[in-house]
């Protein structure tokens, strides 16, 4: 007994021996703060973590989960997290209003968005969308831009009706039939829908009808950025790696995911939803870049619908190249 | 007399009405004063004069829906009143209602609104019940505990006394305990019509198409905080004229009581 506990001191001393060399070379502390809760799209920076692909770059992250891409720009914005993984439309709306933060990397760039119903209902082009109650979530990303999907496939706001809640409140709303279909993510809520009824679901993505955007992006700081361009640069490498693992083994991205978050969902319909979300990692007009590099054309296309449809200013708006760039990253 | 041997400006500066109108001006000011000095950035909080402006230009919108938000709001207060008071009593005048209802009341009142509120919605609809059932929820709790405490208070000699003159015990009720116990009830209702307010902004938080915090959530989503404060200004206001108006009935029932009498000699 007393043998056994005194090679568990030396084995714990020995650790502790071998690991204090690495702990004394100060690592830099960064958090990233997620758009929402922890879901499939997340995996890829949990995967990093596992791996240490950012310990690798000297830095020790710590990743948040948030409430909404808005509370997050604010959020690094303000300071408070450094890094953020926010809707970069958002991002671009409160940029406009003075917020200091800058996209450093666009993760999606074709925008996931989609009008969402179970399958059996057979609601499959925006034609079906006629006479149904759709769920919206007043204020968020996607209720702006429906109305451009709206004005894209001639539909009325007189066509269907439209009922308003929370995030909880549309997939309840759904759920239980109180409405026919809702504004959202196919790896997000779809997954929810189908984890919460087994029932598949058939997402429209505004994607196919001339609407797109990009999506989510990692934003920091103007001002952080400018202090520590080096340490930004660590991050991006580490991040673009992670992206790349998991988009080539989505089920070690899930596995890490549920590890360091068991609550954050099933494993199979996570893997479906980590799949999606890799698929979205293609740029349209640079195919052959690495992950979070975007291309010009597509965030022209952006600055532009955001203009026209989703409250930004033009006139104080600037210039898109104000919004993003690529020169942080591999 | 005092008051009116002294300058028309004094009077006017120190009528009861125009205080805490005095004591906003001064925190605008200060607000004002700590964004400049401390170069608050506008997306963080706005400048007082930027929300002035919203709620100028956006005021039928924020007139339209405060509208929603006050019936919603109505509606749970007068459910509070309705449920609250006949609870109050059996748990005031019966020791077993207490025993079994009371503790559980408590319980009740300890879970978070906006946890169920959701549920409320999936059961309701998307209509104003569910933003009713959310106030009323919040609004029937202080209700209940100060009108039991007023009931509760009442003086024994007092019924003794009345009982000793073979009152009956309707008119004991009606001329001892509930005359009594009314000051008491009046600031539970004082609460609770606040706290109303909270409960139909919550319900519109969760799944509405009108009202107040429908108008908040765009507001946030857009960044506009000028109109968010703008909407929270308004929505204070309703806040502030429900309890006017609670305030008003309380002096027309019981202007004997103590917390009047002084106001009453100071206006006159």
């Amino acid at each position: 007994m007393f043998k056994r506990i005194s090679t568990l001191l030396a084995a714990t001393l020995a650790c502790s021996i071998l690991s204090g060399p690495a702990a004394a070379q100060a690592k830099d502390k960064v958090i990233l703060m997620l758009n929402w809760y922890v879901y499939s799209e997340h995996a890829p920076f949990f995967l990093g973590k596992e791996r240490g692909y950012f310990e690798q770059e000297g830095i020790d992250l710590d990743i948040q989960e948030g409430r909404g891409s808005g509370v997050t720009v604010q959020a690094v914005a303000a300071g408070t997290a450094q890094f953020g993984y926010a809707d970069v439309a958002t991002m671009i709306k409160a940029a406009a209003k003075g917020a200091p933060v800058i996209a450093v990397g666009v993760a999606l760039q074709t925008s996931p968005m989609s009008v969402m119903g179970f399958a059996d209902k057979n609601i499959k082009t925006p034609a079906d969308i006629k006479g149904k109650i759709v769920a919206v979530t007043p204020g968020d990303s996607m209720s702006q831009i429906w109305p451009l999907f709206l004005k894209k496939t001639n539909l009325k706001d007189t066509d269907f009706q439209q009922v308003a809640g929370d995030a909880q409140t549309k997939l309840n709303a759904v759920i239980n039939g109180q409405a026919d279909l809702l504004l959202g993510y196919p790896m997000d809520q779809a997954i929810k829908l189908q984890d919460a009824t087994k029932k598949a679901i058939y997402p429209i993505r505004f994607a196919d009808y001339g609407v797109n955007l990009v999506s989510s992006g990692i934003i920091v700081n103007k001002d952080y950025l400018k202090k520590n361009p080096d340490l930004v640069k660590r991050f991006m490498r580490a991040a673009t790696r992670s992206l790349e693992e998991a988009a080539k083994n989505p089920e070690a991205a899930v596995d890490a995911m549920l590890k360091a978050n068991p609550k954050s969902g099933f494993k199979d319909s996570a893997l479906v939803g980590m799949k999606a979300t890799a698929g979205l990692y293609k740029g349209p007009d640079n195919p052959g870049d690495r992950p979070l590099r975007v291309g010009a054309k597509n965030m022209n296309e952006t600055f532009a619908l955001l203009v026209e449809y989703g409250g930004l200013d033009k006139a104080s708006a600037g210039k898109i190249e104000d919004y993003y760039t690529n020169d942080f990253l591999p | 007399m005092t008051a009116k041997s002294r300058p028309l400006w004094q009077r006017i500066l120190l009528s009861v009405w125009l205080r805490p109108i005095l004591l906003v001006i001064i925190l605008l000011v200060l607000w004002d004063l700590a964004i400049r000095l401390f170069k608050v950035p506008p997306y963080l909080i706005p400048a007082p004069e930027a929300v002035v402006r919203q709620l100028i230009n956006e005021w039928p919108k924020l007139w339209r829906e405060s509208l929603v938000t006050t019936y919603a709001t109505l509606g749970g207060f007068a459910l509070s009143i309705a449920f609250g008071i006949p609870m109050a009593l059996l748990i005031a005048y019966s020791r077993t209602v207490e025993s079994f209802v009371y503790p559980l009341l408590v319980f009740s009142q300890s879970i978070p609104k906006i946890a169920i509120a959701p549920l409320f919605v999936v059961w309701f609809g998307f209509g104003i019940i569910p933003k009713v059932i959310c106030a009323f929820l919040l609004g029937f709790f202080p209700i209940v505990v100060s009108t039991v405490a007023g009931f509760k208070s009442v003086d024994n000699d007092m019924i003794d006394l009345a009982r000793s003159m073979k009152a009956g015990r309707l008119a004991t009720f009606m001329r001892i305990s509930l005359p009594q116990a009314l000051p008491s009830l009046f600031a539970g209702l004082k609460v609770s019509v606040t706290l109303a307010v909270v409960g139909a902004v919550v319900g519109e938080f969760v799944g509405s198409n009108s009202g107040i915090g429908y108008l908040l959530q765009i507001a946030n989503g857009n960044f506009d905080l000028p109109l968010m404060f703008a909407a929270l200004v308004v929505l204070s206001m309703i806040g502030v004229l429900l309890f006017v108006a609670v305030d008003v009935v309380e002096r027309l029932m019981i202007p004997w009581h103590a917390s009047h009498r002084n106001d009453f000699t100071a206006t006159a």
